[in-house]
């Protein structure tokens, strides 16, 4: 780092209090100009608190925030507003884009430029949104609307709208979550440009690897407070994850050999109009088949129609060596399948507590007027908590407080009450932290020790390579190859894909 | 696979990061707190309103008048246990006041006179009969709804919207714009409605009014139904998160029918409640009842756009607008300026509600 970088953003003893949580524990953060600062942390650890807090959508209880406007001052009080004004920019981890707009209008949302009657100048909407995309090196149609783009293609909108306010302060929270590894070089070299031009940015990630791809200096939050601030050359990714997880991660990627029992699920010449074509292969019990391939290779589109979500399928299903037409989601709990869809949202009904999200995969299977028994539900429900290490083992709170990593256990918790044969994980670490990761990796692993047939959809190959039996490499909606543990490597991998 | 694995997380975890800064016992207290700080908000302001009432005016506290509150609350509360398993299911009915007037005009017409239909001569019926009519036209209508918002994929609201057009039509055709029975169509001989169905309405057990206690099983039914059964834990699962129940195997559809069709039913309770109270029944009877049970439901607390809330709630929501109606009454204000002020609590209840939930919420 050059020595006469000078400050753009000082966070003094930042302090916040929740209902029953102490969220920020006085941390103070600070941003050099042109310098990448990761902050790191799990679920929880008041990484997001921290940048609300810097937008001006959460107020601090205490502490002072100073931003370099020509000199360094203090901001008393920060509102959206205030902090788009001094520059700061934000991409959520959630998109916020307007799904019914199109490309060019989301860019510009709110500073549509004007001709000089006042009116819309769409000539230029267009034009400038193309060349904002353009620098980002995307190809994309600015009329298309966006929710019918793919996650990827949205989040690079995300990008190039908040980069079309050419901030000085850039906050991108998990911006590589939903992207291809060659959509992720791209950004990479984009906020390496941005570096250049004298940017600060806080580059929030779970991906530990990427620290020292793209970070300067690295921050580490745990239960709210500050573990310390290093230059990324001098940590280590083990000592990285110690100071994340608070603990010492005996192993990340837990897999035991287990031997291959009955075919418990054939697919043959499964197709999918205009997203799957001829997909054939079997899963024994107690395998973990991986699935890989590029952003929209069909992978969702297969965990979906496996669980019967696309009644349009032709082809063949056979659970147990039984041909099993499976169109629709009773169907397919009925014969022992379950999912654990790639959104966490899409799995939890975020206003039940935890017992009724647990057994709602069974109840869903009895008549309506079958009567429940809530005392039972609950030891359903504490016997998993147990199992599962559910955290806070609060049995009557929305599911919606929980973080994405205990979401995603009691997701798993449903499936496994269900005493579900073949589970279809697709991209069940996305978002979650390393620690949680670890867990959810010795979960399958048990799973699969207990005969369970496992189909585990992932974009990190590093997971696939590492908790894999076979890995199926789909390529624009068909099999590119079927490769045996150990015969790969994440080249062969990416070549096959792509 | 023949034994079972233990499922271990083969990772050791130190003391010190399992233990929150909070010890669970009192976090789990605080939540009990926070909790019925949040559910109990309804019940605070009817007890308010009734403590007010009852030093303004010496009639409130009166048994007659409790009984007439109960009398007047009964139709609303009936009604909106039916519209809040619809609202939580994420859906709303416009219809139910609609079914209840078709349901009451299709069962008192042939409670009072003969008619023919296909060729066959029907009624007078019996009471048990005209019931069990009522009962299955409610049934139907609301089976209809369901049909039309699923298979039809029309939006709740335009669906109900269009349907309570039909079913008052249907309800003029069947009655002729007349109430039934009628004393104005002196040509035709027309009978009464049976004694019991007017119990159902304005008679008492021991003092307690009798549409009271109907609601007030109604009520306890459908408490029973949302926290007991599957099919409850599917309307809040579908109306909480569709995509999400659709991924544990909710049929949606199904669960959306049964919705209707129930909500359907308590219409056609509560027409027969209102039609033995006014001692005849009209195919527009209850108007205005729609928007009142979803004002109950709102203001009990459940939410508009479905997956939580309870019909408890939703009874001290009936209650409120039953007592304000009723203290309105008994201090002389004017009926034009009843509406004001009713329009505006209704407002001022959630406008509350709202604040309390970010104040005491998550």
């Amino acid at each position: 780092m050059k020595q006469e970088r000078r400050l753009l953003l000082l966070m003094e003893k930042i302090d916040k209090r929740f209902p029953g949580v102490h969220a920020l524990d006085h941390v103070d953060f600070d941003l050099y100009e042109g310098e990448v600062h990761v902050l790191l942390g799990e679920n929880g650890a008041g990484k997001s608190t921290l940048m609300k807090i810097l937008s001006g959508s959460l107020p601090r209880d205490s502490g002072r925030i100073f931003i370099r406007n020509h000199e360094m001052q203090e901001i008393a009080h920060m509102s959206p507003e205030h902090a788009q004004a001094l520059g700061i920019g934000m991409v959520y981890q959630e998109l916020s884009l307007v799904p019914t707009l199109s490309v060019a209008e989301n860019i510009f949302l709110g500073r549509l430029p004007r001709n000089r009657f006042g009116l819309i100048d769409w000539k230029r909407v267009h034009g400038d949104a193309k060349a904002s995309l353009n620098t980002l090196g995307i190809d994309l149609d600015t009329h298309a609307i966006t929710g019918s783009l793919s996650v990827a293609e949205q989040q690079l909108t995300e990008i190039a709208r908040v980069l079309a306010s050419q901030p000085r302060i850039l906050v991108l929270d998990e911006p590589t979550s939903a992207l291809s590894d060659t959509e992720r070089t791209r950004l990479f070299e984009i906020i390496r440009r941005l570096r250049e031009k004298g940017v600060g940015i806080i580059y929030i990630s779970h991906r530990l690897a990427e620290v020292p791809l793209i970070g300067d200096r690295v921050t580490v939050l745990r239960d709210g407070q500050k573990i310390g601030t290093f230059p990324t050359s001098e940590v280590t990714e083990d000592q990285l994850i110690q100071m994340v997880v608070g603990r010492k991660l005996t192993e990340q990627y837990p897999k035991h050999g287990v031997e291959k029992g009955e075919v418990l699920l054939r697919v043959e010449n499964l197709s999918v109009p205009g997203k799957l074509e001829n997909i054939s292969f079997e899963v024994y019990a107690g395998e973990i088949l991986g699935v890989f391939g590029l952003m929209g290779a069909g992978q969702n589109e297969l965990a979906r129609a496996l669980f019967g979500l696309e009644p349009a399928y032709t082809g063949r299903i056979y659970i147990r060596e039984r041909l099993t037409p499976i169109r629709n989601s009773e169907g397919a709990i009925r014969v022992g399948i379950g999912l654990i869809p790639r959104d966490r949202r899409e799995g939890l009904i975020p206003m039940l507590s935890i017992p009724p999200n647990i057994t709602l995969g069974q109840v869903s299977q009895y008549s309506p007027h079958r009567v429940l028994s809530l005392q039972k539900e609950k030891q359903v429900a504490q016997r998993y908590i147990k199992e599962l290490r559910i955290q806070p083992p609060i049995l009557d709170r929305p599911v919606l407080y929980l973080s994405g990593g205990n979401q995603q256990k009691v997701v798993l918790a449903r499936w496994l009450y269900g005493d579900t044969q073949i589970l279809v994980l697709d991209d069940p670490t996305r978002g979650i932290d390393v620690g949680a990761k670890a867990e959810v990796f010795s979960i399958m692993d048990s799973l699969s020790r207990r005969g369970i047939g496992i189909v585990f959809i992932s974009s990190e190959m590093q997971e696939l390579l590492a908790m894999a039996d076979r890995i199926l490499v789909l390529r624009r909606g068909r099999i590119a190859s079927i490769f045996q543990r150990g015969e790969v490597d994440q080249e062969d991998l990416l070549r096959s894909a792509s | 696979m023949t034994e079972k694995i233990p499922l271990d997380t083969k990772i050791d975890s130190t003391p010190e990061l399992a233990a929150p800064s909070v010890s669970p016992s009192l976090q789990v207290r605080l939540e009990t707190l926070r909790r019925w700080l949040v559910q109990a908000g309804a019940l605070l302001a009817l007890l308010l309103l009734s403590l007010y009432l009852s030093f303004a005016t010496p009639h409130f506290l009166t048994p007659s008048n409790i009984a007439n509150v109960a009398r007047q609350t009964a139709v609303t509360a009936i009604l909106a246990v039916g519209q809040t398993m619809v609202i939580l299911s994420a859906g709303i009915d416009l219809s139910v006041a609609a079914i209840a007037g078709l349901s009451a005009s299709v069962s008192a017409v042939l409670m009072t006179s003969q008619v023919t239909v296909l060729g066959l001569a029907i009624g007078p019926l019996p009471f048990v009969w005209g019931v069990l009519v009522a009962l299955a036209v409610g049934m139907l209508a609301g089976f209809l709804n369901g049909l039309i918002i699923t298979k039809g994929r029309i939006p709740d609201f335009i669906a109900t919207l269009g349907m309570l057009g039909v079913y008052r039509g249907i309800a003029l055709l069947v009655t002729g714009g007349l109430p039934v029975p009628s004393h104005l169509t002196a040509t035709e001989l027309k009978g009464y409605l049976p004694e019991a169905l007017i119990w159902l309405g304005a008679g008492d057990i021991l003092g307690f009014p009798v549409p009271g206690l109907i609601a007030l099983i109604i009520v306890g039914l459908g408490w029973f139904i949302l926290r007991y059964t599957a099919f409850g834990r599917s309307i809040y699962a579908v109306g909480g998160n569709r995509e999400a129940a659709r991924i544990s195997g909710i049929n949606i559809h199904r669960t959306k029918i049964l919705v209707y069709t129930f909500s359907g039913l308590m219409a056609a309770i509560a027409g027969l409640v209102l039609t033995g109270r006014l001692n005849s029944a009209n195919a527009l009877m209850g108007e205005g009842e729609e928007l009142r049970s979803i004002a109950a439901t709102v203001i009990g607390g459940t939410n508009l756009f479905g997956g939580e809330g309870s019909v408890l709630g939703t009874l001290i929501g009936a209650m409120i607008m039953g007592v304000l109606g009723n203290g309105l009454n008994l201090l002389n204000v004017s009926a034009f300026w009843q509406r004001v002020i009713q329009g505006l609590v209704i407002i001022l209840v959630v406008v509350l509600d709202q604040w309390r939930r970010r104040r005491f919420g998550s």
